[in-house]
This record gives C-alpha cells, sequence and structure tokens, in this order.
C-alpha cells in the first residue's frame, strides 16, 4: 500500500517468460475472461466491493434492531452493548496478526475465504442464539463474527492493491469503502422492516422472530463468501495466466518496533480512539435516543442512524481529494472533530432537528478518516508503517469494545443528556491534545 | 468554525443562567416545618375511615395536606395565610353520612387556596392488536371498570411514619383478581428542597407533596390487558382546560424521558400566576426498582369537566357544590410494550402542590464536567483566534518592496 506507489501496472508488464505462444493465446480470450483486460478486472472490482458488503450489513445489525434485541432476549443497555463488546475484543490481537497470517500461513485467497467464512458462521451462530433464547451463544457468535470482520478489511485492500495500481487504487479504495457504508445504510434502514413482516407471519414478537431475522442477515455473509470463493478463483486464474505471484499485504508486523514510536505518532493514536468511541457506540445507541428524545417514528429513527453511514459514502472520496490537494491534515482534524463536538451538543442541548447534527457527523467522520490515517505515514518511517497500523486498529479496537460497555452503563444509569456529555468530554480531549 | 461559536456562547449563557438559579434559588429552598397525625380529633377507635393530616408551617403560613381513603382516595391541598390554622372535623356528622360541612379549615377566613385530586377509576382493556390506543377500541374490549370508591382501604401499619412524613394507602375489591393484589398509594410530604430517589425521581420542595401509585400483584382479565387510571381534581381557583407537556434536554434524573406534564391551577382574572399544580413524568415502571429497560410511557387525555364532585367524602365534606370537577385519564404503556402480565406490577408517580411546579436542571456533576471540558478549549480557541487575527495583521504584506 504506502511502500508499492509504482508507477507501472504490473499486471500489463510483459512477462518476459511467456514468449511468444502465450501472447497468441492472451490475445484469444475475450475481454472478460482476460486477465489483463480492464473489463475483467471490473468485474474482480465488482466482486472486491462486495466481499464486505456482508461483514458490515451484518456489524451493526444490532443497533438497527435494539429495542426488538433488548426485549426479545430480556436485556439491559450494558448486556446490549457486549454485543459491540464482543466484536472488538479479538480484533485487538487481531490487527496484529491479520497481516501475517495472510502473508505467511494462509496466502491471500485462502486466507479470504476463511475469514469470510468465519463472518459467516459467526453470524450464523449469532442468530442461533438468538432462536435458542441463549445470549452467551449470541455474544460468542459476535466474537466469532470479530475474528472474520477486521482481517476480512485487510485482505480486501491486499487484493485491492495486487489488482490496482497508482492513480486507480485511491479510486478503488474510495469505492470499496462507499459500498462497506451502502452495506451499514441497508442494514440500518432494512432490518427493522424484516422484523416486523416476520412478526407478523409468526404472530408474535420474541427470541425466535429475532433468530430469524439475524438468519435471514446471515444470507449477505453467505453471499460475501461466495465472493471470497469467486475472487479466490480468478486470483489463481490470473496468477496462472499471468504468472504473477500471490499479493502480499506488505505489512512487516515487529513488536519491538512499538518504542521507537514518536510522540506524535501516541498523540495520533489517542485522538483516533477518542474520536471513534464518540461515533460508533453513538449510532450503536442511537436509535431509542431519537425515538424517545425528538418523538421520531422507530423506521425514521433508524434512517436518520444511518445518516453518518449514507454521508460517509460519498464525501469520503471528494474530501479525501480535497485533503490531497490542501495538505494541511492536522487543520482538517482539527476541524472534523470540532464539527462532531458541535454536533453531539446539539444532539444533547438543544431540540434542533437532529438531521442536521446527524449530517454534520457524517461529515465530520469522513473528513477525520481522511486525513488521520494518513497522517501516520508522515509520522513513522515505512517499515514501521504495518505495525503503526496494527497498532492504531489493535488500540481503536479495545477502546471501542470499553467504551461500548461503558456507553451501555451510563445510559443505564444516568440517561442520553449524561452519555452525550461523556462523549462531548471525550471529544474535548482530544482538542487539548491537537492543539 | 462560526456555528460552533455561536452555539458554544449560547450554551455557556444556558449554563450560567442554570448556575445562577441553581444558587439563587429561594423559592425552592424554602423550608417548612411538617407534622402528622391520623384522624384528627376522632375520639372513638378508628371506624375504616381514615384522614392523614400533614401540617407543613411556613413562616407566615399554612400548607395542610389531607390524605384520605373514604371511598375514592384523595389527597387535599389546603393553603392558609395563618401559621396557626388547623383542621377541624365534625365525625359525627361525618360518620352519619352529613358530608357537606363536616371538614373545615379554621380560621375559614384565612383560607387561600385549596385543590383536590382524587383517584376515581381503574379501566381495563384488552389491547388485542397491541396499539395501546384505547380510544379507538369498541367498547367491548373494555372489562368492568374498577370502582374505587367501592373498593375497601387501609393504611398499612408499617408505613406510616412520623418521622419521614409518610403513609401508604392499599385497596382491594372482592373480585378474584384483587386475590392477592392490591393498589396501593403512597403520600410523602416534604420539609425541603429533594428528589426522590427511585425513578422517576420527580423534583419537590417544601410546598409540593408526592404520591406514588402502583398496582401490585392484580390477576389482569386478559393476556393481553393494559390498564388506564382515571383521576378528578377539584380546585377553588380555575383549572387550565389542558395539561401542559414541557420538554426538557436533561433525563438525568429519568433516563430516556424528556418531557415533563403539569396541570395548573390559576385565578381566573389572572392567567399567568400559578396557584397550585399535579406535576408527573409520563413514565410508568413495570418493576419496583426499576431498571432502564422498565419504562413505560404513559399518555393523558385532555381534562373533561363533569358537573358533580368526586366520589370521595372527605372532599366533598370540603368542598361546596357547585366547583368545577374536571377529569382526565392517565393510560399507560405504547404499542409493542409489554403487556402488564410480564410482570404484574405498574407504577406512577405525580406530585401535588402549591404555587410553581419545580423545575428540573442539570446535576453539580455534569455541570462540572461541562465547565471544565467545554469552557478550557473554547477558551483556547477564542484566544488562539485572537492572537492567530492580530499575528496576520501584523503581518500584512505592505506592498512592493524594493529590490535593493
Amino acid at each position: 500500500m504506502a511502500g508499492m506507489g509504482e508507477e507501472e501496472d504490473l499486471i500489463t508488464e510483459e512477462d518476459p517468460l511467456t514468449g511468444q505462444g502465450d501472447g497468441s493465446a492472451r490475445a484469444r480470450r475475450s475481454p472478460c475472461s482476460d486477465p489483463a483486460h480492464w473489463l475483467h478486472r471490473i468485474v474482480v472490482l465488482v466482486f472486491m466491493c462486495f466481499l464486505g458488503f456482508g461483514s458490515y450489513f451484518c456489524y451493526d445489525n444490532p443497533a438497527a434492531l435494539q429495542t426488538q434485541v433488548i426485549q426479545d432476549m430480556k436485556l439491559n443497555t450494558s448486556g446490549f452493548m457486549q454485543l459491540y463488546a464482543w466484536y472488538s475484543w479479538p480484533n485487538v490481537v487481531l490487527c496484529f496478526l491479520g497481516g501475517f497470517l495472510l502473508d505467511r500461513v494462509f496466502g491471500i485467497r485462502l486466507g479470504t475465504i476463511i475469514f469470510a467464512s468465519f463472518v459467516f458462521v459467526g453470524q450464523i451462530i449469532f442468530a442461533s442464539g438468538a432462536l435458542f433464547n441463549r445470549f452467551w451463544l449470541m455474544e460468542a457468535g459476535r466474537f466469532v463474527f470479530g475474528i472474520g470482520g477486521e482481517s476480512l478489511a485487510v485482505a480486501q485492500n491486499t487484493y485491492a492493491v495486487n489488482w490496482f495500481k497508482g492513480k486507480e487504487l485511491n479510486l478503488v479504495f474510495g469505492l470499496q469503502l462507499s459500498m462497506a457504508r451502502l452495506g451499514s445504510t441497508v442494514n440500518m434502514n432494512i432490518m427493522g422492516w424484516v422484523y416486523d413482516r416476520i412478526k407478523d407471519l409468526m404472530g408474535s414478537a420474541g427470541p425466535t422472530t429475532l433468530g430469524i431475522a439475524l438468519m435471514i442477515g446471515a444470507t449477505t455473509c453467505l453471499f460475501s463468501l461466495a465472493c471470497a470463493l469467486v475472487l479466490g478463483f480468478l486470483d489463481r486464474r490470473a496468477e496462472r495466466i499471468l504468472k504473477k505471484e500471490q499479493g502480499k499485504t506488505g505489512e512487516v508486523i515487529k513488536l519491538t518496533d512499538v518504542k521507537d514510536f514518536p510522540l506524535q505518532l501516541w498523540l495520533i493514536f489517542i485522538i483516533c480512539v477518542c474520536y471513534y468511541v464518540a461515533i460508533f457506540p453513538f449510532i450503536g445507541l442511537g436509535q431509542v435516543f431519537f425515538i424517545e428524545k425528538f418523538d421520531f417514528s422507530p423506521a425514521e429513527a433508524r434512517a436518520i442512524n444511518s445518516v453518518v453511514y449514507i454521508i460517509s459514502a460519498p464525501a469520503s472520496p471528494v474530501l479525501g481529494f480535497m485533503v490531497d490537494r490542501t495538505g494541511k491534515n492536522v487543520l482538517w482534524v482539527a476541524c472534523a472533530i470540532l464539527a462532531t463536538l458541535a454536533a453531539h451538543m446539539m444532539l444533547a442541548f438543544t431540540f434542533w432537528n437532529p438531521w442536521i447534527a446527524m449530517s454534520l457527523m457524517g461529515l465530520a467522520y469522513s473528513l477525520l478518516a481522511c486525513a488521520l490515517w494518513p497522517m501516520v505515514s508522515f509520522v513513522v518511517p515505512e517499515h514501521q508503517l504495518g505495525t503503526a497500523y496494527g497498532f492504531m486498529q489493535s488500540i481503536q479496537n479495545l477502546g471501542l469494545a470499553l467504551i461500548a460497555m461503558a456507553a451501555g452503563a451510563i445510559l443505564d444509569n444516568r440517561g442520553y443528556l449524561f452519555l452525550e456529555v461523556f462523549f462531548c468530554a471525550c471529544i474535548c480531549s482530544e482538542c487539548y491534545l491537537s492543539s | 468554525m462560526d456555528i460552533g461559536l455561536v452555539q458554544s456562547s449560547t450554551f455557556i449563557l444556558c449554563l450560567l443562567i442554570h448556575c445562577t438559579s441553581g444558587l439563587t434559588g429561594d423559592e425552592d429552598d424554602y423550608r417548612r416545618k411538617v407534622s402528622m397525625e391520623l384522624n384528627p380529633g376522632q375520639s372513638e377507635p378508628s371506624s375504616g375511615v381514615d384522614v392523614v393530616h400533614v401540617r407543613a408551617v411556613g413562616s407566615d403560613d399554612t400548607l395542610h395536606f389531607l390524605f384520605c381513603n373514604h371511598r375514592a382516595p384523595a389527597l387535599m391541598l389546603v393553603h392558609t395565610n395563618s401559621s396557626f390554622s388547623n383542621v377541624h372535623i365534625n365525625w359525627t356528622a361525618f360518620l352519619n353520612g352529613n358530608y357537606s360541612g363536616s371538614l373545615k379549615v379554621v380560621p375559614e377566613s384565612s383560607v387561600q387556596f385549596s385543590s383536590a385530586l382524587v383517584f376515581t377509576r381503574l379501566w381495563e382493556y384488552d389491547d388485542v392488536n397491541d396499539t395501546a390506543d384505547p380510544e379507538h377500541l369498541p367498547p367491548s374490549s373494555f372489562f368492568p371498570s374498577y370502582e374505587l370508591q367501592d373498593f375497601s382501604w387501609n393504611i398499612r401499619n408499617a408505613t406510616y411514619n412520623l418521622t419521614t412524613h409518610t403513609a401508604t394507602l392499599c385497596g382491594r375489591n372482592s373480585s378474584n383478581s384483587f386475590m392477592n393484589g392490591f393498589l396501593c398509594l403512597a403520600f410523602s410530604a416534604f420539609e425541603s428542597r429533594g428528589r426522590d430517589s427511585e425513578w422517576p425521581g420527580l423534583l419537590h420542595n417544601a410546598n409540593s407533596s408526592q404520591l406514588h401509585v402502583w398496582l401490585d400483584n392484580v390477576i389482569p382479565r386478559s393476556n393481553q390487558s393494559r390498564f388506564i387510571l382515571e383521576v378528578q381534581s377539584v380546585s377553588s381557583a380555575e383549572q387550565k382546560g389542558q395539561v401542559d407537556v414541557l420538554k426538557s434536554i436533561d433525563d438525568e434524573y429519568t433516563p430516556s424521558i424528556f418531557k415533563v406534564s403539569q396541570w395548573v391551577s390559576s385565578p381566573s382574572n389572572a392567567s399567568s400566576e400559578i396557584l397550585g399544580y399535579t406535576q408527573w413524568k409520563p413514565v410508568a415502571y413495570r418493576t419496583e426498582h426499576p431498571k432502564f429497560e422498565d419504562a413505560t410511557p404513559c399518555r393523558h387525555s385532555d381534562p373533561v369537566l363533569v358537573s358533580e364532585l368526586p366520589p370521595s367524602g372527605w372532599v366533598q365534606a370540603l368542598f361546596r357544590d357547585g366547583l368545577q370537577t374536571s377529569t382526565l385519564n392517565i393510560t399507560f404503556s405504547i404499542a409493542g410494550d409489554p403487556f402488564y402480565n410480564t410482570t404484574n406490577y405498574l407504577s406512577w408517580s405525580v406530585l401535588v402542590g402549591l404555587g410553581n411546579p419545580p423545575q428540573d436542571s442539570f446535576s453539580p456533576l455534569v455541570l462540572t464536567i461541562m465547565a471544565v471540558g467545554l469552557g478550557t478549549p473554547l477558551a483556547l480557541i477564542l484566544f488562539g483566534g485572537v492572537g492567530a487575527g492580530i499575528f496576520k495583521r501584523n503581518q500584512h504584506p505592505q506592498g512592493y518592496e524594493p529590490i535593493n
């Protein structure tokens, strides 16, 4: 990724070993089945984008069905947030190991299929936990799902780097991110409707209804698994035809590098954690907030909860372009932090239309992602980038796991205002750091 | 950035207002000396008719609370401008059924304001379609109502407490549903400002009293039963024709509830002045020590005038005929919420008092976090912005500089 910004496109390079015979063989293939042709690569791109769709769709299933999960499984909010905490726990460790596993142990193709299977199996276990009315099984399902989810993203990026190079890569990353956000949005807006239809069919709400709805959600994971298989097949075929190597993540994780990290990098880590913990747990708990405070209907509340994702889908490429051109990353990070603070304050202290606040939050979230992650590469030498990114992901997941549980506990005892003030305080602490 | 500054300054202004009102809230810091007695002036042993009389004496006025159980349970409030007023009950006349005039607050000329809140009926309906919308259900969905005036009430001995000024009244009728169940009302009077420890954590002051109403272990008559409580109110002043629902951003003390309902009485010629109020948060709870998920919203209907005084002997003893009585219904639960039979428990709290209803404000913890957390970065930004502006102005290019 960072270290592979070559000018030429590897795939279209003439391989000196093929000779004349293969060249004519290649010429006989139709554009769609010719791995070197752009049409074929678009087909591969489509499968690559949908690879992550299932994982992002199912990640926010609890948020889309918050009231139903709490009522059917008889939980309180802290229990509900455990579903998010358990997703994050395996990734505290896996972010370091993911690249290593993909490069050395499994290879990209097998690794992707394995992680996609984890995602699918995890969601099935999660749904079964609901069907059999066993909450511990649901938590276990989220754990398994978590093992697959984040590593699948690493695999997706690796495929992208392998098939696309140079200027195309930014566009591909942007598209993949947009597809991910699309998955989240579709989930937010559809799962509630799916649950209601099943409730009508079954006649009543209950763990079984929830389980069936979640099983239906698992079909997206099956679809992602299918994409992983197809991608594996296409990649192997391309390797055979073009004689290119299996892609590698390029990450070199050396834990001893951690002691060399400069202070600015630690500040970036803390900003990253403090920021994302004020966004994702809020979205996780947002539906009931909008229903209670702003008198939204459940469908409207789900829609507004998904606004952050809907906006970041088109905004990420645009804002990324802007940040690339102007270059003042620190300034943009500060802007994003202030905008999110303003959004949380609007939601906490006023009754103004929450669409404004959530749209602002969506823009700020996209801006921060575009501005913050590249900053790591400015601050850290290239051979330590893998470790730095792995560490950043790891701390982010640790923070999310802990804060998810804390947010649930705060809400149970002190209500939404206190929770919002807590989020504002997290963001304010970043203001100190970014200045 | 500009929007953020405007919002922040508005917010800081609100903070300051809250702080100062918290510091100088003189009406809410008012203290009263509270004393409680049971059945004042009764010489014979208890005849099953009880009235708890609470005298809350201020510097130059007295607030009398009468919590009584003859027929429909009622809470009455009488405000006098003398610190020596007292109640006088003609027990013989009352027990013979001559209610009118048997309860007086003397001296009668000192009485400024009086009101009563009476609990008259408990409705139960079968919510087949889970809509929690009884106004649009056919009459066949409704079971025969429980007339609270026909219940037999007694004050539980253990809960009649002279030090904490509390008393609990529990009643049941002879039907099977109430075999092991009760409808209870717990009354509390207060000496000064404070807040209930259990949710909904209503804020009270020395001019208020609280009633906590709960339905415990009653056997519902269908699997999808929901309840409605009918209350009636009489006042010597004019009661507003509607209940005001105030929105608040603060849900610290009642998580996820951002509204307060209040029903006020004002003099007929000055509707901006408030003489008395009934205040509640539109939430009921499904367990005795509720958690976040045990909350269920409740709605109220608009007050409707009725022609007769409420069916409570003591209310008819104190109030003369001809005063306006209003009635309204509190409907519990909304569509999709669990039914009564999931926990067989439902509770609701209401505040009845004199003067302006208490207003919630931020807790000191929240204020501290906000002041420290938000104030410092804002100051940094302000000074940073001003400093940068000055710096830039000093750096303003002078135009062409000579080459040599």
